[in-house]
């Protein structure tokens, strides 16, 4: 049942998902590309000293990435399933309720962890050709922070496609906007380490919201 | 041990303020077909999504198969066949692929009455259900319930969107099936007509309570329509036993479960000069407007 669950959800979103892998090869290159002129040119003493003394990491580009395909990954994976009200149909199968709710949400988790973590070591195994180990650590570390928010913004809009009524989706929807901020609030590179862990644990509680409006979407609650 | 399918006490319902029903009572006996009919907004729709646990009604109690619906476990829904209205499916995916991912949900699945089905339809196993038409894809719809060998089929508005040769198709395929296979059946439709073929009982809702509960065979032959003719203006008729009275020119007309000579005694106690009385049984759809008004 598990393989069919994913099966059903892989038809639903693989040409997202190649859109998707496309964007993120692309982004990828062309950083790389950029970092490796740069380097050609001004030699990677240059980037060094830039990297320590500038706040640059050389990734920024990237920053919104992870966050916009968490948050189209789920408007392709459940606006679907409310507009069209599949949902019933799919929470009627033979299987436990809140077991369906974690396997689709856990579909997304995974697509969403294997893009994010195949672009992170493609970045470190062309950095680390480059730098020392703590200035390849340091730009990842600086952007783990964005990575989170891709996981936040995917249970956000899960969450808000599943909720039955306008007035908590409209709630949900500002929490969201506040909870993706606190992503970007800081731009000093490293500034998010002392808390990183505790932001993804933060952002990955965010399930507890789909579940809350999986109940609601099951006792009909309306405005 | 209960032959009840289906068992709701004192269903009671509001959206906001709007009182949908009140204390709504009905029970689904084992290997009948019971079609739920009444005018829009009555609540056929909102009964049928209480059944599946997708409404908590504000106050009442159901049960299917003896499980409470707001707790149905998995293996009770593997043997409750759900049909949407407008016959929803994942229309993303082919015909074929529809068929794999169900048929790993139901241990009963019966793939050949699934195909038996679409094999009728003369459309490829890699069709997109999204690129088919409305009648083709009830057949799909259709075809993934009877495969799933449920004992309890629920369907919303089964006849929503076909046109006559398909809902024909639905209703033959469905009556021999649940006949041949003692299924239970709980249906709603806007087509009365589909009914009168299809349903051992009906009951027909108006707003906020139950009118009628019975076989359709017992209500066909006991209701009746009355018409008669009058002169001028005549008083109005008052009586809990008839329904809907009324008078176009000189052609009056009411509906009641009583007898010819009830009727000639209350137009008799009421004053009204009539003539040409005339009394006939009706077929279900008559019968749902004489119950329910034309308004």
């Amino acid at each position: 049942m598990n393989k069919a669950i994913f099966f059903k959800e892989w038809i639903k979103t693989r040409w997202y998902l190649l859109a998707a892998l496309v964007v993120f090869v692309s982004y990828t290159l062309y950083l790389v590309l950029r970092v490796g002129n740069a380097i050609e040119f001004k030699g990677a003493a240059h980037l060094w000293a830039v990297l320590l003394t500038r706040d640059a990491v050389f990734i920024e580009p990237v920053q919104y990435l992870p966050m916009v395909f968490g948050l189209l990954l789920g408007v392709v994976q459940f606006v679907p399933e409310v507009v069209q009200k599949r949902l019933k149909l799919t929470l009627h199968l033979p299987y436990p309720q809140p077991g369906m709710v974690l396997m689709m949400m856990l579909y997304g988790l995974g697509a969403l962890t294997v893009l994010s973590l195949a672009q992170l070591v493609a970045f470190w195994g062309f950095l680390q050709h480059y730098m020392a180990a703590e200035l390849t650590a340091h730009i990842l570390l600086t952007a783990l922070p964005w990575y989170a928010a891709g996981y936040a913004a995917y249970l956000l809009t899960y969450a808000v496609c599943v909720e039955p009524s306008w007035r908590m989706r409209s709630l949900l929807i500002l929490m969201g906007i506040g909870l993706l901020r606190v992503h970007f609030l800081l731009d000093v590179p490293q500034s998010y380490n002392s808390f990183i862990g505790s932001l993804f644990v933060f952002d990955l509680a965010a399930l507890l919201l789909v579940l809350r409006s999986m109940v609601r979407f099951k006792e009909g609650c309306q405005d | 041990m209960t032959d009840k399918v289906i068992e709701c006490k004192n269903l009671t319902h509001y959206y906001g303020k709007r009182k949908i029903y009140e204390d709504l009572s009905f029970d689904v006996p084992k290997g009948r077909i019971l079609g739920l009919l009444g005018k829009n907004g009555t609540g056929k729709t909102t009964t049928i999504n209480i059944l599946m646990g997708y409404l908590k009604p504000r106050a009442g109690q159901c049960e299917i198969f003896g499980e409470d619906i707001q707790h149905i476990s998995p293996a009770t829904r593997a043997r409750i066949a759900l049909l949407l209205e407008g016959h929803i499916q994942y229309a993303f995916m082919t015909i074929e692929k529809i068929e794999k991912y169900y048929s790993a949900f139901y241990p009963k699945w019966n793939r050949d009455a699934y195909y038996e089905l679409m094999n009728k339809l003369k459309v490829a196993p890699h069709q997109k259900i999204a690129n088919m038409s409305c009648g083709q894809r009830s057949q799909v719809a259709l075809g993934l319930i009877l495969a799933q060998n449920a004992d309890l089929l629920v369907l919303d508005d089964f006849s929503l969107g076909l046109d006559p040769g398909y809902r024909r198709l639905f209703i033959e395929y469905l009556h021999e099936y649940a006949k041949a296979e003692t299924k239970t059946i709980f249906l709603t439709s806007h087509i009365i007509q589909d009914m009168e073929r299809l349903v051992d009982d009906c009951i027909i809702m108006d707003y906020g309570r139950i009118l009628v509960q019975q076989p359709v065979a017992q209500l066909m032959s006991t209701f009746r329509r009355y018409t008669y003719r009058v002169e001028g203006e005549q008083p109005a008729l008052s009586s809990d036993k008839i329904y809907h009275p009324s008078v176009i020119r000189d052609c009056a007309e009411l509906y009641s479960f009583e007898n010819r000579g009830y009727v000639e005694r209350l137009l008799q106690e009421a004053g009204i000069g009539y003539s040409d009385l005339r009394e006939e049984t009706m077929n279900l759809e008559d019968i749902f407007i004489g119950l329910t008004g034309k308004y």
